[in-house]
């Protein structure tokens, strides 16, 4: 596994040293900025609303990273045939695509590491400044809330692997991949709402087969998040950390098994 | 490029910025006309915002929420009465950011700061209290408004004494609270009451302007209480009631008649409770028709 | 002839670049042998399928009929790959790594670490001049460095194959001489090169077989002791054509005179240069140049495609 680790650390060196990344931190700290300014504008729930705004923050930066930066890690390699060098070398396909998703996810998480850090001091400042109005907030619970945002990133990431794998055209991989992503936020509203007894219009059997299938095939991403519970300091069940991480691992390994399965097939001209 | 050529074009560059700052002028200016002129906004279902929010619920719920009290603040700014298409754009947009976040505790405040005095909006508030109620289960606040609205303003003590009961459960509630709901089950309508209400519900508000009007009718309250306790005497004494307020001042009952702040005299009603011509509320205000403040930024 | 390091059998790949465009037959028939230690050129006008041919080896496409073998065997990729060393046409690199890192990269992947690897970087960075490089990042390279960049990942782990796409392309008088002189001494250490090249004199001199791809098929192959010329003739002399009554004249002359495009070219040893021209001066034939080799690469290869294309 030395192979995978090698190329992991050039794909991670790779993307932060990528000068994109400064305009994501930018990005990152003008809203922490604006939190602090917004802030004093709610009544009462400054905490909520701080906690609001860091983990959306926090969650937008990692769309981004992966998004331009990510994509362009496994994109770049195929266009401007890197790849067939590397592919001169013994590294099998599937060692190929381990590597390299192990370098996007440190690269991932380094960046949003520094952006913690970042997003924890404009918390702790608010907190200092209005410490009446953060009656709920916890730490542990904002940490976990992250702690998911990782692991939100981590399934888009391999969701942007496989669609690497697919086609050819970048462009093409990231409107899949972002087009995934949105039926994966949404999906849990949209199936509730059809479920439930509230629609005035009626749905026809065949969106309704539509969804269930989407249901399963695509993640639901409000399975990761806890960015109400942490806004609020409620508590969260044990079992819904253990089914997150465990639905997010397995969904990962077949998405990675797939990604080998269709490279061993792919021609590089 | 020639001296010549940089110098005109620097010119040009000059009198745009110049005529760029006019027109930045007015176009704030034209903006603030219209949003002030615009029609009362349209609030998507919540099943849709829900969706359109893509995983940010609790941002989009505290974006929405600014935006409903910008739209109140603006119209109180201009001093503009809220007509009913307000008051329901009002209702529904803060039902949509309860939707979203139902733990937000500013919306609940803000329904019971001002849809309830000022409109008689009962319905709407303790609707939205009621979704406070349920979710925000570490709150007390949420059920004393439900009691308080329901003793005060639709007058059905049994459930107002119900609310005030399970907020007295919930952790950190005041302890005059058991001794309240005994008492609205026992007393129900007396000024008296009014008072021990508002007194607890003062202590929660922080908001400049509620607290003006809340002590303004609390003032109001105790001069009400004041006279019921003299007209209770009254009646002791002479065995029956008071045929105006001027007896009790008479009759030596009362040293003098007490500050009424909405500037209306005080009367008796036929239910034997002391009220006011004012009924307790603020003059009308007109919608002003010439601009105020033109040409300023907001 | 030694062990057959690589073979290729019948080898068909054809493309189909969609629902509206014909199929391209990028390599037709191929059938071809490089032995150990062998030096092979491939050679091609553009879309000949030199590339297509490089890519089928290292297994980045698949064949759609025949076989490749390795010592062989059946190819299998993971340990052909242990063993070959690789450079592209214009590599390229990644953009924010130093030439330290990849070249390190290169190694771990190779199984080659520590203190081994360091020295192999080392000795290879200076041999091709990049040692002030070393930590500097490659989008800074020029082409020159990249291509000589790119030919230390492919050496780094001392492959027994070298399978270079046009190693020349891009550089500089002093860049080509210095592959060349690279090229020479893996010969020399016995290892087995596979290249295609445009710049025909110097798969003319390095190359001890050379095959002519044209349109994927494999028209021609040439073996170097079809360009040599024995140590006694040296010099060939462009002479116009030589009516048929002076030929006595010549002597033993004209036994080493051939007809060539345009008049005739006659084959001498330098030490007989003087009294061969002093015979010519006499007999009117008028010397319009020389040239160092009796037929040229160039020449035969623009025959031998032009004889396909017609």
């Amino acid at each position: 596994m030395n192979r995978v680790w090698a190329l992991a650390v050039i794909t991670y060196k790779e993307g932060i040293r990528n000068r994109s990344i400064f305009g994501v931190l930018a990005f990152a700290l003008f809203v922490l900025g604006l939190n602090i300014t917004v802030a004093g504008f709610f009544m009462r729930e400054v905490g909520k609303v701080t906690v609001d705004m860091n983990l959306s923050a926090l969650t937008f930066s990692g769309l981004l990273l992966v998004f331009f930066v990510a994509l362009q890690l496994m994109a770049k390699d195929i266009d401007k045939k890197t790849i067939q060098l590397v592919f001169s070398k013994p590294v099998s396909r599937g060692q190929y695509i381990a590597g390299k998703y192990v370098g996007i996810l440190l690269f991932v998480f380094v960046s949003l590491l520094v952006l913690v850090v970042f997003s924890s001091a404009t918390v702790s400042l608010l907190l200092n400044l209005y410490p009446n109005y953060f009656a709920g907030f916890s730490w542990p619970m904002f940490f976990l809330a992250v702690t998911f945002i990782l692991v939100q990133m981590a399934v888009l990431s391999a969701i942007l692997i496989l669609f690497s794998t697919l086609t050819t055209s970048s462009f093409a991989s990231l409107i899949f991949t972002i087009c995934v992503y949105l039926v994966g936020v949404t999906i849990e509203d949209v199936v509730f709402y059809v479920v439930s007894g509230f629609r005035t219009e009626a749905i026809s059997p065949v969106v309704q087969e539509v969804l269930n299938v989407v249901a399963y095939v695509v993640p639901n991403f409000s399975m990761w998040d806890f960015k109400l519970e942490a806004a609020h300091g409620l508590l969260i069940a044990p079992a819904r950390i253990g089914l997150g991480l465990g639905y997010a691992a397995i969904y990962i390994t077949i998405l990675l098994i797939l990604s080998c399965l269709f490279f061993q097939r792919r021609e590089f001209h | 490029m020639s001296l010549r050529k940089i110098l005109g074009l620097l010119l040009v560059a000059t009198i745009a910025s110049g005529l760029h700052v006019f027109l930045s002028d007015r176009v704030w200016e034209q903006r603030g006309e219209v949003r002030r002129n615009i029609e009362t906004g349209y609030v998507f279902p919540s099943r849709f915002t829900r969706i359109l929010a893509l995983g940010h619920k609790g941002l989009y719920a505290d974006y929405l929420f600014l935006n409903t009290i910008t739209f109140f603040g603006g119209k109180q700014m201009y001093q503009e009465k809220l007509t009913d298409e307000d008051w329901d754009y009002l209702a529904a947009g803060l039902e949509a950011v309860t939707d979203l976040d139902p733990y937000f505790l500013d919306p609940y405040v803000l329904a019971e700061g001002i849809m309830t005095w000022e409109n008689m909006r009962f319905e709407d508030a303790n609707h939205l209290l009621e979704k406070g109620t349920k979710y925000r289960t570490w709150d007390w606040r949420m059920p004393y408004y439900l009691g308080f609205n329901y003793f005060y303003f639709l007058k059905d003590y049994a459930k107002g004494s119900e609310y005030l009961m399970e907020a007295s459960r919930r952790p950190g509630s005041p302890s005059f609270l058991p001794k309240l709901a005994a008492r609205l089950s026992y007393y129900g309508d007396q000024a008296k009451t009014g008072v021990l209400f508002l007194t607890g519900v003062l202590a929660q508000t922080a908001d400049e302007n509620l607290r003006e009007s809340l002590l303004k009718r609390k003032t109001a309250l105790e001069g009400a209480a004041s006279l019921e306790e003299g007209m209770e005497r009254f009646k002791k004494e002479q065995g029956r009631s008071p045929r105006n307020i001027e007896e009790l001042l008479e009759k030596g009952y009362i040293d003098k008649l007490p500050e009424e702040p909405y500037g209306g005299k005080w009367i008796i009603l036929q239910s034997g409770r002391v009220f006011s011509t004012s009924k307790f509320a603020d003059p009308l205000k007109k919608k002003k028709t010439e601009k105020k403040n033109p040409g300023g930024k907001p | 002839m030694g062990v057959l390091e690589i073979t290729f059998e019948n080898v068909f790949k054809t493309y189909n670049p969609g629902l509206f465009k014909k199929k391209v037959r990028a390599v037709e028939d191929l059938t071809l042998e490089v032995s150990q230690g062998e030096v092979y050129g491939l050679i091609g006008p553009n879309g000949a399928g030199k590339s297509t041919t490089i890519r089928v080896l290292l297994g980045l496409i698949r064949p759609n009929k025949g076989k490749i073998l390795f010592r062989g065997e059946p190819l299998c990729q993971g340990q052909f790959r242990e063993e070959i060393g690789y450079l592209p046409e214009n590599p390229y690199l990644y953009d924010y790594l130093s030439l330290k890192e990849i070249l390190e990269f290169c190694g771990r992947v190779s199984d080659c670490s520590g203190a081994m690897l360091q020295e192999r970087i080392k000795v290879l960075t200076e041999k091709l001049e990049l040692s002030q490089a070393l930590r500097r990042p490659l989008r800074t390279f020029s082409k020159g460095m990249l291509q000589r960049a790119g030919i230390c990942f492919a050496l780094l782990h001392d492959p027994s194959i070298v399978i270079l796409d046009e190693p020349m392309s891009g550089l500089d008088p002093l860049g080509r001489k210095l592959v060349f002189d690279i090229v020479l001494e893996l010969k020399e250490q016995g290892k087995t090169v596979f290249f295609c090249s445009h710049i025909l004199s110097d798969v003319e001199r390095l190359c001890d077989r050379m095959g002519v791809l044209v349109k994927g098929r494999l028209v021609r192959t040439f073996e170097k002791k079809d360009f040599e010329e024995s140590a006694e003739r040296e010099l060939h002399l462009l002479l116009p054509p030589v009516p048929e009554n002076l030929m006595p004249d010549l002597g033993d002359l004209a036994v080493h005179l051939h007809s060539c495009p345009g008049g005739a070219l006659l084959s001498i040893s330098a030490a007989r240069l003087t009294e061969t021209a002093a015979i010519l001066g006499r007999l009117g034939i008028q010397i319009r140049g020389t040239r160092t080799s009796q037929v040229s690469l160039e020449e035969l290869f623009i025959e031998t495609v032009e004889g396909v294309t017609s």
